[in-house]
Parts: structure tokens; C-alpha cells; sequence
């Protein structure tokens, strides 16, 4: 399964939900498949995707927060893995797209062929499910719809040929219809 | 800043509409971070930037916010300030602790002290000095930058 499956896949189950997501290829996807007033697109500010989610999920316990991240992003901010976990948001879904690699910046590899981000998310009071194909992505996010968060789900992604253009909506826009939903 | 100003500031803030405030400790403003803890308002973040991040998202759910911070965490944020903060326009309030003000500062602090000002100038980031005599025109002034909607810093001096 590539990053654009993935994704296509996710937005599917998650509908209306609010969904911050990661600056690079992520974005770009997330654009393509399904643009949204509730999709807020971070361009910019590599690896904070986390932590708008932990802002935003505070602030809005009613609804489900989901942050569309990489493996690149949220190895640049593992600290905010530790301050999610001792907050514990119920309604924090974060979403990791895995490719052990900076795809959109080359492919150069990252340390997650190594080491494994799902025990450090469980270590820091997150449920943690780990998937491998589109069956798999399906049941997890199915099976989480009614769980309180914080809960990662780290999907095993492929490389592809198939990039996605950038976001073409100015910044103040992506704000300014994101927070109009949100208020 | 003396401990009943930095303690004055806080309510000030927070008693007119300031309801989160997010950061990475600095003892420069210490009995202000701890105020905040007293009344159950502040988030300890890892990083500046993390804080940053944070903060982003309250603000982008209309909850204002301050992010507390030393001038080292905040030349580490440059880039979330332009790419994130600045590039989107999130309301914000930095309070920043001048470290390397005084040249008897630790020497660690005394480069970023020193070209702190023309940092702050090259960001286009508006910003005052913060002190025991002018704390409360310059908190009446940062509350009015917020309500514009524009992003200000509040600079305390490292005495």
C-alpha cells in the first residue's frame, strides 16, 4: 500500500473529523484525495503536527482530532509524544504514515527501520495499532471509533512514483476556513 | 523584574481574556510561570517550538494564548515563527526572557543576547520591554496587538 491508498483509505472512515496534517507529501495527499474545510494543511513548521493536534484536541473535547504524520515529522518532535501522554486527550488520533524514509525530500532513510516508534508511543500512554495493508488500516480504524485516545496507528507504508501537486490554497485561507468550522 | 510585578503581570494578562499559557520554563520569569502553575493555566511543553505548536492550536479553536519562553528557545523557533505562526497569522503573545542583557550574564547567553534585537527587528515582530514600571501600559498594548490579531512579543530583561 503507498502513502496515497493509505490516505484515500483513511479520510473515507474518518468523514467530517478534523484532521491536521504534516507539511510535505502528506498534505499534498491529503489535498488530492479529499480536500476539506476541515482538513488544516501544515506547509510549513516540519514535525508540529502533533502538537496543533494536542491543541486543538484540548479545546474541542467534543470532537475526534486526527493528525495525518510521517515518520520524518514526529522523530523531530518525539517530545511531543511525552506531553500528549501526560495529558492523555481522549479525543487525540494520531496517524503515522511509516516509509522509514524523507520521501519527499529524496528517500533518504530515516531511524524507523531500526528503532520502533509504536513501543515509544506506548510508553507514553497511547494505544498503539500497527498496520500493514488496506484490510488491516480498515479494521483498525473501524475498531477505534468508539476508544478514548490517545491512540497511534502506525501504517507501513510504500514509496511511489505517483507525487501529488502542492497544496494550492493560500495559508490564511486553510486558517480562516479551518477555524470557521472549528467556532 | 521583581516577583510582585512578574506576579501582576500574569493575573493582568489572565484576567482579560489571556486563557492559556504554554512554554518552556525560564528564571527570568519565574514567579510569573508560577502563578500561572497556582492558578492551573500553564503547559509545560519540551521545546519552544512544541509550545508554539500548541499554542497554534488553541489559538486556532479562539482561545488566546501566551507562549512563555527564554530567547535560546526562541531563536530555536525562528523557523515555526515564519513558517507557522507568521505565514497563517496565529494570534499570539511571546513573553521572552532577555538573557545576555548584562554582559556578567553566563557566557552561553551572551551572543544571542547581544544580536537579540536585530533578530526581533529582521522577523518584523513587534514587540516592547516589559518592566516593574511600565508592565501594565505595555500588557494593555499587547492585549490590543492580540485583538488585532496580530502576533507581539514581550521582552524581560535578564538583570
Amino acid at each position: 500500500m503507498d502513502r496515497k491508498k493509505a490516505i484515500t483509505l483513511a479520510v473515507k472512515m474518518i468523514k467530517k473529523n478534523p484532521i491536521v496534517s504534516a507539511n510535505g507529501y502528506i498534505s499534498r495527499d491529503l489535498f488530492t484525495v479529499g480536500d476539506k474545510t476541515t482538513n488544516f494543511y501544515m506547509i510549513g513548521s516540519m514535525g508540529l503536527a502533533s502538537s496543533i493536534g494536542l491543541g486543538l484536541a484540548i479545546k474541542n473535547p467534543k470532537k475526534r482530532i486526527f493528525v495525518f504524520d510521517g515518520d520524518g515529522n514526529i522523530l523531530m518532535n518525539l517530545g511531543s509524544l511525552a506531553t500528549i501522554g501526560s495529558i492523555k486527550p481522549r479525543n487525540l488520533i494520531h496517524l503515522v504514515f511509516d516509509n522509514n524514509s524523507h520521501e519527499s525530500t529524496g528517500g533518504q532513510p530515516t531511524s524507523t527501520k531500526s528503532i520502533n516508534i509504536a513501543k515509544i508511543a506506548k510508553s507514553t500512554n497511547f494505544k498503539v495499532f500497527l498496520t500493514k495493508n488496506e484490510s488491516g488500516l480498515e479494521k483498525v480504524l473501524d475498531k477505534i471509533k468508539k476508544m478514548h485516545g490517545p491512540i497511534m496507528i502506525v501504517i507501513k507504508i510504500k514509496n511511489s512514483d505517483n507525487v501529488s501537486e502542492r497544496v494550492p490554497i493560500e495559508p490564511l485561507k486553510i486558517k480562516r476556513r479551518f477555524s470557521r468550522y472549528l467556532n | 523584574m521583581k516577583e510582585l510585578t512578574q506576579k501582576q503581570v500574569f493575573d493582568y494578562l489572565f484576567n482579560n481574556g489571556i486563557e492559556n499559557f504554554v512554554g518552556v520554563p525560564d528564571s527570568t520569569m519565574k514567579y510569573f510561570i508560577d502563578q500561572g502553575i497556582k492558578r492551573n493555566k500553564v503547559l509545560i511543553a519540551t521545546r519552544e517550538e512544541e509550545a508554539i505548536g500548541i499554542a497554534t492550536g488553541f489559538a486556532l479553536s479562539n482561545s488566546p494564548s501566551l507562549v512563555f519562553m527564554q530567547n535560546a528557545g526562541f531563536v530555536n523557533s525562528l523557523s515555526t515563527i515564519t513558517s507557522l505562526v507568521q505565514l497563517y497569522k496565529i494570534p499570539l503573545i511571546f513573553l521572552i526572557g532577555w538573557r545576555g542583557y548584562k554582559k556578567s550574564d553566563a557566557p552561553e547567553h551572551l551572543k544571542i543576547g547581544k544580536i537579540q534585537p536585530k533578530i526581533i527587528k529582521s522577523l518584523g515582530l513587534k514587540s516592547k520591554i516589559i518592566d516593574d514600571h511600565n508592565w501594565k501600559k505595555v500588557c494593555e498594548w499587547a492585549l490590543q496587538q492580540h485583538k488585532k490579531s496580530t502576533l507581539c512579543a514581550l521582552i524581560i530583561k535578564r538583570e
